[in-house]
């Protein structure tokens, strides 16, 4: 058999299997206040009356202005209709009846996240769009879930980060929940003073993060790989990371400074001390590498002055600082050679070097263990310094063009006399 | 008297024939001047041309990468098979890192941030997004010439 | 004269039979260079030597040494100009690399570069101080005619050669000064058009720096070298100068030689000098998006602009004419100075000539300093 027999023949089986699985439960379905039930495990509400390629039908015919949002969305073009999450009868030509029987009206708020998990955490049905199907238990383990269980509904339900009629897939630039926009999306709450202060919520995360290096190089479209409110929080299971969990969660993506941050002496110590790890030197939402001014006060907010562990961080940010500022000198002697112009490739290559040895001290810093950071400083100041001193040496060689202008003189001169005896000779004669 | 007015006429003669060589000695080293000037850069190496020699191809085992110096934009050629070769950047899309070849995996490895990438430049891991340019490499008689 | 009878003998003597030498090398003569004549019945040597013993006033002398001066530094610019060219690539993205390329990679190319740029400096500086030394001595008066309006031609010529070639490496200070002079020129309402039918828009991209390329090495120096030519061979129908034509010590020929070779000889010192002590810096490629605070029209644009500036309550179209008017009236001032020589009228344009020069002067310096507009 060919290889798209066999796919074509494991399609057909799957289709049928969902289809008699869905035949068999409208009864089930039916049943009022089936969507209230609130479970880890969700209600199966399959959708009253699946009839793809309709969609609205009917119910458009009245609410015009909401059939044109959800026309937008990817319930309408995968064929999930008005009735799905609204109950009724969208082939009804009478209001009468379209809101008759099983009519639900506009779902409550608590009810949201169960209603779209009935058909969202069903893996059957979920698989063949490669879409997860453990939002909902997420979500019920976030702390927006957990207070919607204990009936606070300001709280963040599906429709408020995904839209309501008009939900688009993640990947549309136009959705809430692309990317780019998440920070925004967040920021409909937490960005909102009013909010926090209802909440209790000291931070302003969206403009911190906004001022953070993660979001300047996520939002500027310079790296896309920055993170955005989702990557550390997570989405459905919204959390916020607790202080022995910083480090998993930055380690994420800085998986050297991780590893170098957990050998050191800083884990424990942070961690009894209910310093929140990273975020302690860091910050949490303002992310930002310690500036090289303020490292030694970092260290300050809770070592003293005349401590050991002061001065370790002292000795590391001289190291660094040392290496950083030979990199500089280095680079304005080959600004300065590039401008005569003399060639400078050679020297431009090795200072990529000399950075990158810099850029590998950083992580190593994390383990606080000087003869650890000491050989990447050392191996970008020297090759910086020597950099420095090849190139100042090709400007100085310069000077012999002054010395090639002397003697262009000299031989210069003595043909001017030459001209001149004769010169004179010539005059003479002609007097 | 005589006899020192020809000596000195000669010394005359041969004080213009002196200066006259003296001056003539213009001629030669504006020439010199121009002709190192003018001279056409061999096709061999053009003088800012920008294909790059990265040496010879027998000293390069089939599967491995050189590390080759380039200004700010350092690059590995790899020889992928007998006589195939790639060039690709060295350059971490990240933060600008240098790269560095692990022969086993066939992968470049940043060290600063663990980003890596395969041996045609695509993301394989870690933090940078974008893949690592590629540059044209050919074999000229036994010679890597790449052009960036 | 022996060697001439034999001939024979002597590579000269053996050329001398088969072409006319002194015809050929009497191109110079007719062009205006040698002021003298050259028989060219005769054999070369002897009718050089017959035009080297004609006692003449020393044209390679002060003051009237900034004609062939300015003449020399221009075949100075030819040479070196024709040398750059075997590298120059004038393309947006080639200009700069193959600048960078003559001034780092070549031999000696740093040095030609330089020269070139310095020779152009003062070929522009000698050419006007020409035209000043002309007014002041009165050297436009009738039968002057072409002469003066020779040397006023040369200078714009000059000045546009010089303008067009400030384009040509497509570095920073280069591409901006062309984009403010351009905004001086289209202001203009005669030579605005005319600038831009030959050089096209004001996008500075391969399309119009070729066309600078080709008015820069072939249209101008062409053009320059027609005037060179109607202004000497002019002179030698009216004379050296009329004010100095009798001077007391008449010189032969042949020491007026000596003097130009002297003159030769430490003009090339002082291009190397100025060359090797004061290189024009080497800038950054032109970025079109990103304008350099201290962008600045050339020179000799900046009274144009700064005049403009001024009478900026004026329509449009009167604030160009009023700079091309003051250059109409300098181009056609012998017509209108006719009886030179004769008091009041003649002190009336000294006045005039003073009072145009200082303001000239001050309004380059207002220029100087001028922020327009942005």
């Amino acid at each position: 058999m060919s290889r798209a027999g066999r796919w074509f023949w494991a399609f057909a089986l799957v289709l049928s299997a969902g289809s008699v699985s869905i035949a068999a439960e409208p009864a089930r379905a039916q049943a009022p206040g089936a969507v209230r039930e609130e479970t880890t495990r969700p209600p199966r509400v399959a959708p009253t009356g699946v009839a793809p390629a309709k969609g609205s039908a009917m119910c458009g015919v009245c609410h015009s202005d909401i059939r044109v949002k959800y026309e937008k969305g990817i319930h309408k073009s995968e064929g999930v209709p008005c009735t799905s999450c609204h109950g009724g009868n969208s082939a009804a030509l009478t209001v009468e009846g379209a809101h008759g029987a099983g009519f639900r009206g506009k779902p409550a708020r608590r009810s949201i996240p169960a209603l779209c998990a009935s058909c969202h955490a069903d893996v059957a049905r979920m698989r063949f769009y490669n879409l997860p199907s453990d939002q909902y238990a997420l979500y019920q383990l976030s702390y927006h879930g957990m207070k919607l269980a204990k009936g606070d509904e300001s709280v963040a339900v599906c429709t408020d980060c995904h839209g309501v009629h008009e939900i688009r897939k993640p990947e549309d630039p136009k959705s809430q929940v692309f990317g780019r926009n998440i920070p925004g999306t967040c920021g409909k709450c937490h960005g909102d003073a009013a909010f926090r202060k209802r909440h209790g919520l000291k931070q302003d995360p969206v403009s911190d993060y906004k001022a953070g290096v993660h979001g300047k190089a996520y939002l500027s479209g310079d790296d896309p790989s920055a993170p955005d409110c989702t990557r550390c929080h997570g989405s459905h299971g919204a959390t916020p990371p607790g202080v022995g969990d910083v480090e998993k969660v930055c380690g994420q993506c800085h998986l050297k400074t991780r590893t170098y941050f957990l050998a050191s002496p800083h884990k424990e110590a942070m961690d009894q001390a209910g310093q929140p790890e990273c975020a302690a030197c860091h910050n949490s939402h303002k992310t930002q590498a310690v500036p090289p001014a303020e490292f030694a006060a970092s260290c300050l907010g809770c070592h003293d002055k005349g401590d050991k562990e002061y001065r370790v961080g002292l000795t590391l940010a001289r190291m660094k600082d040392d290496a950083a500022s030979e990199i500089e000198k280095a680079d304005k002697w080959v600004a300065q050679a590039a401008a005569i112009p003399l060639y400078v490739d050679d020297y431009r290559s090795r200072l990529q070097d000399a950075r990158t040895a810099l850029l590998e001290a950083a992580p190593v810093t994390h383990s606080l263990d000087s003869t650890l950071v000491e050989p990447h400083t050392r191996k970008a100041r020297s090759i910086a310094a020597r950099v420095s001193e090849e190139v100042r040496e090709k400007i100085s060689s310069r000077w012999w063009n002054k010395v090639g202008l002397g003697l262009f003189w000299f031989y210069l001169l003595l043909t001017a006399a030459v001209i001149m005896r004769a010169r004179r000779r010539a005059a003479g004669r002609s007097r | 008297m005589k006899d020192s007015e020809g000596t000195d006429l000669e010394r005359r003669g041969v004080l213009i024939w002196l200066s006259r060589g003296f001056l003539a000695l213009w001629a030669p080293a504006a020439a010199g001047v121009a002709t190192s000037f003018l001279k056409a850069p061999s096709s061999e190496h053009r003088p800012g041309d920008k294909a790059i020699r990265a040496g010879a191809l027998s000293s390069l085992p089939v599967g491995d990468a050189r590390f080759v110096h380039h200004g700010n934009d350092p690059f590995f050629v790899l020889r992928v098979s007998e006589g195939q070769v790639l060039a690709v950047s060295a350059i971490c899309t990240h933060m600008r890192c240098v790269l560095r070849w692990d022969r086993e995996t066939s992968t470049f490895q940043c060290p600063c941030h663990d980003g890596s990438f395969d041996r045609k430049g695509n993301v394989l891991g870690g933090p940078p997004k974008k893949p690592l340019p590629q540059y044209p490499a050919e074999v000229r008689a036994d010679e890597i010439v790449v052009h960036t | 004269m022996e060697s001439n009878r034999e001939g024979k003998r002597s590579l000269l003597g053996w050329l001398e039979s088969r072409v006319n030498l002194t015809e050929i090398v009497s191109f110079l003569s007719v062009f205006g260079l040698l002021p003298a004549e050259l028989d060219s019945r005769k054999p070369l040597r002897e009718a050089l030597r017959e035009a080297m013993s004609q006692p003449l006033p020393s044209y390679a002398r002060w003051p009237r040494v900034l004609g062939i001066l300015s003449f020399l530094l221009f075949l100075f610019l030819v040479a070196t100009g024709t040398m750059l060219a075997f590298y120059y690539q004038p393309t947006a993205e080639q200009a700069y690399p193959s600048v960078t390329l003559i001034a780092r990679d070549v031999a000696f190319g740093v040095l030609i570069h330089q020269v070139h740029y310095w020779s152009a400096a003062l070929f522009l500086i000698l050419l006007g101080m020409r035209v000043i030394r002309f007014f002041f001595q009165g050297l436009y008066a009738r039968g002057r005619e072409v002469v003066w309006m020779a040397a006023v031609l040369t200078f714009v010529a000059a000045a546009i050669a010089d303008l067009t070639g400030r384009l040509l490496p497509y570095d920073a200070s280069g591409y901006w000064t062309t984009v403010r002079a351009r905004e001086v020129t289209d202001a203009l309402p005669i030579l605005g058009p005319i600038t831009s039918f030959l050089v096209g828009g004001n996008g500075l991209d391969s399309t119009v720096l070729t066309r600078y390329y080709v008015l820069h090495i072939a249209i101008f120096p062409i053009l320059l070298l027609l005037l060179f030519y109607i202004h000497f061979s002019s002179v030698r129908r009216v004379g050296m100068s009329r004010v100095e034509a009798a001077p007391a010590a008449k010189r032969s020929l042949r020491v007026a030689m000596y003097d130009l070779f002297l003159l030769v000889i430490f003009m090339v010192g002082g291009l190397m000098t100025l060359a090797v002590l004061f290189p024009q810096p080497f800038d950054a490629v032109a970025n079109p998006i990103l304008t350099p605070p201290d962008a600045r029209p050339p020179w000799y644009l900046l009274a144009p602009l700064a005049l403009m500036e001024a009478l900026s309550f004026l329509p449009k179209i009167l604030r160009g004419v009023i700079p091309e008017a003051i250059l109409a009236v300098v181009l056609i001032l012998p017509f209108l100075d006719r009886e030179s020589g004769s008091g009041a009228r003649r002190m009336l344009f000294r006045v005039l000539g003073i009072v145009l020069l200082v303001g000239w002067g001050a309004l380059t310096w207002i220029g100087w300093y001028l922020e327009v507009g942005r």
